[in-house]
Parts: C-alpha cells; structure tokens; sequence
C-alpha cells in the first residue's frame, strides 16, 4: 500500500496565488504523461492538450478568464477533440467525454503536486474568446485550463466549504437512506 | 469635484473584456458567483486608477485592493459577505461625497 499517494490525494489544494519562477520543461512534460495515462472512457482519448508558456499570450488569456485569479507560469488547456467524438459516433454531449476531461484534470494536479508544484483548474472563460487567442481549429472544444506554478508565500487557503463535509455525509452504503 | 483622467486605453480595454466575458460565463454559473465578478473587476479597476488618482480616491481604491481578495474567500458566509459588502458600499459612498460639491458645501 502507497501511503505517500493516499497523503498526496489529500494535501492537495487549489493554488490562486503562484510566483513568476518558471516551471521546468521536463516537469511540464512528467504532468503531460501522467494525463496520458489517465481513465478515458472506451479508451477513446479525445483529449488534446495545448501548452502555454508565452507571457503575452498568458496575459491574453487571463484577461478573458474572470475565473483565473493566479498569474501561472504556465497554462494547459483540456481540449476535446470532435474528430475523434464524430468518429466513434458520440454524441457532442456524451457524459464520457466531460468525464475524461475530469480524470485528466486530476490526474495532472495530483502529478503537479508530486512534483511539488502548485495547479489550479479554470472553467470560467469565454471559450469563444480562448478559442480566438490560441488560434483553435473548429473541432477543437477549449473545456478546462490547468495553471501550473509555484505557490506564492502570500497565497491564501482556498474558497472555504460551505459545510464541513465528510466522506461520510457523501456516502450510502449498499441502499440509499435519507440522513 | 475631480477631472483627473484615471485610465489608460489598453487598461479601459482590458476592464471591457472582463466586463464582457463575466456576462458572457454567468449565464451558466452559480448565482453568487455574479456579485464575485463584478468585485473582481472593482478591485482590477481600483489598481488601475491607482497611479494617477487623487488624494480624493487613494484610501478607497487601496482598501478595495487589499480587501477584495478576501471577500472571495468569505462567499460561503452569506453573512459575513454581506456585512463586508455594505462596509464596502459606505467606503464607496463616502469616496462619492469627497468627490461632490455636497462635502464642499459642508460645514
Ligand atoms: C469543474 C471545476 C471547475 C472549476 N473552476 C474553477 C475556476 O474557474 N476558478 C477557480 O479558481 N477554481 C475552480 N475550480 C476549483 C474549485 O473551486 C476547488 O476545487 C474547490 O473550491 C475545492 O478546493 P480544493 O480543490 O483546494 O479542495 C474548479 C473545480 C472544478 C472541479
């Protein structure tokens, strides 16, 4: 049994403050492979990831971004990629494809975290306007970023909860009861 | 009262975009975040006007710097949210009034 991946499950935060110290290349690479190797329903992989590094671009992107509060060194963004949806015949909405760009995200926050980085994910943005910035084909669904960096001295503890939850409070046991 | 010009266009720009994209996102987001995102651009537009505003200005623009970060952070307090909003309103309210010919004309 792996304590050390149980431990790192739970340490892991959302980062919105992070430092300008850039991340290494090979480290933005270790967190690319692990994505690869996350669950994708029926193995499909429709996920494409776009790696943005460029200040300029950065900067763009935050500013049509309400939802990103850290200034990351760097962003990937978790496409999905139609071709690979009309292919296999998936409808646009099939819940696997947002399921995939869950175990992805995970997955890379979870390995940033090994790494002794700091990640963050973002939902809220125009996809219209990311789509524009990044030069997007059609077929490609801009659906979450991953900012990735260093956290900052001064960053503060995330959103709090808005009840103290336990896995308990989530959870039946073999048939639903009310609680 | 003050004529002061407090942005700069690419600066005005930017607001625009956040103004814009933030109208755009809320159509799908929770409720509560609404209030969040025009803080959000209350404290960017607060750190633009920074360098250029007067003396009229600096404290409220500061505070709302220092002190908007935090309210994010208390959304889940309904309360304590609305208790720093309306501390917020008045620190907006006096700014107003050093800005007016009211507070001139007060004794
Ligand atoms: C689907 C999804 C979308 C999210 N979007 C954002 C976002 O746009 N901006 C942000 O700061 N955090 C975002 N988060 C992060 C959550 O707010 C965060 O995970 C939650 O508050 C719990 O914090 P923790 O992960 O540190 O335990 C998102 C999380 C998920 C799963």
């Amino acid at each position: 049994m792996s304590e050390a991946v149980l431990d790192n499950i739970r340490t892991r935060r959302v980062v919105r403050e992070m430092t300008d110290e850039p991340v290494e290349r090979a480290q933005i690479e270790a967190i690319l492979e692990a994505a690869r190797w996350a669950p994708s329903g029926g193995n499909l992989r429709p996920n494409r990831y776009i790696v943005v590094e460029d200040a300029e671009t950065r900067r763009l992107i935050r500013l049509v971004a309400p939802g990103m509060f850290q200034r990351a060194p760097v962003l990937i963004l978790i496409c999905t990629n139609g071709d690979v949806v009309a292919e296999h015949h998936l409808p646009p909405t099939d819940r696997a494809l947002l399921i995939d760009i869950g175990t992805a995200a995970q997955t890379m926050m979870l390995a940033a975290h090994a790494l002794g980085l700091a990640s963050g994910p973002v939902t809220s943005y125009s996809k219209e306007a990311v789509k524009l910035i990044l030069n997007l084909p059609d077929n490609y669904s801009p659906e979450m970023f991953i900012c990735i960096g260093h956290k900052a001295e001064t960053a503060q503890p995330g959103m709090r909860a808005w009840k103290k939850i336990t896995w308990r409070d989530l959870t039946h046991w073999e048939r639903f009861q009310s609680k | 009262m003050s004529e002061n010009w407090v942005l700069k266009e690419d600066e005005a720009v930017e607001l625009l975009a956040l103004l814009i994209t933030s109208a755009r996102i809320q159509m799908e987001e929770p409720a509560q975040y609404g209030p969040l995102r025009l803080l959000t651009a209350a404290e960017r537009l607060s750190g633009m006007m920074l360098e250029r505003a007067s003396e009229k200005s600096l404290a409220f623009l500061q505070e709302n710097i220092e002190r908007i970060p935090d309210m994010h952070m208390t959304m889940s307090d309904v309360e304590a949210y609305r208790a720093a909003l309306d501390e917020r309103c008045r620190a907006v309210a006096a700014c107003l009034l050093r800005h007016s010919s009211l507070s001139e004309a007060a004794p």
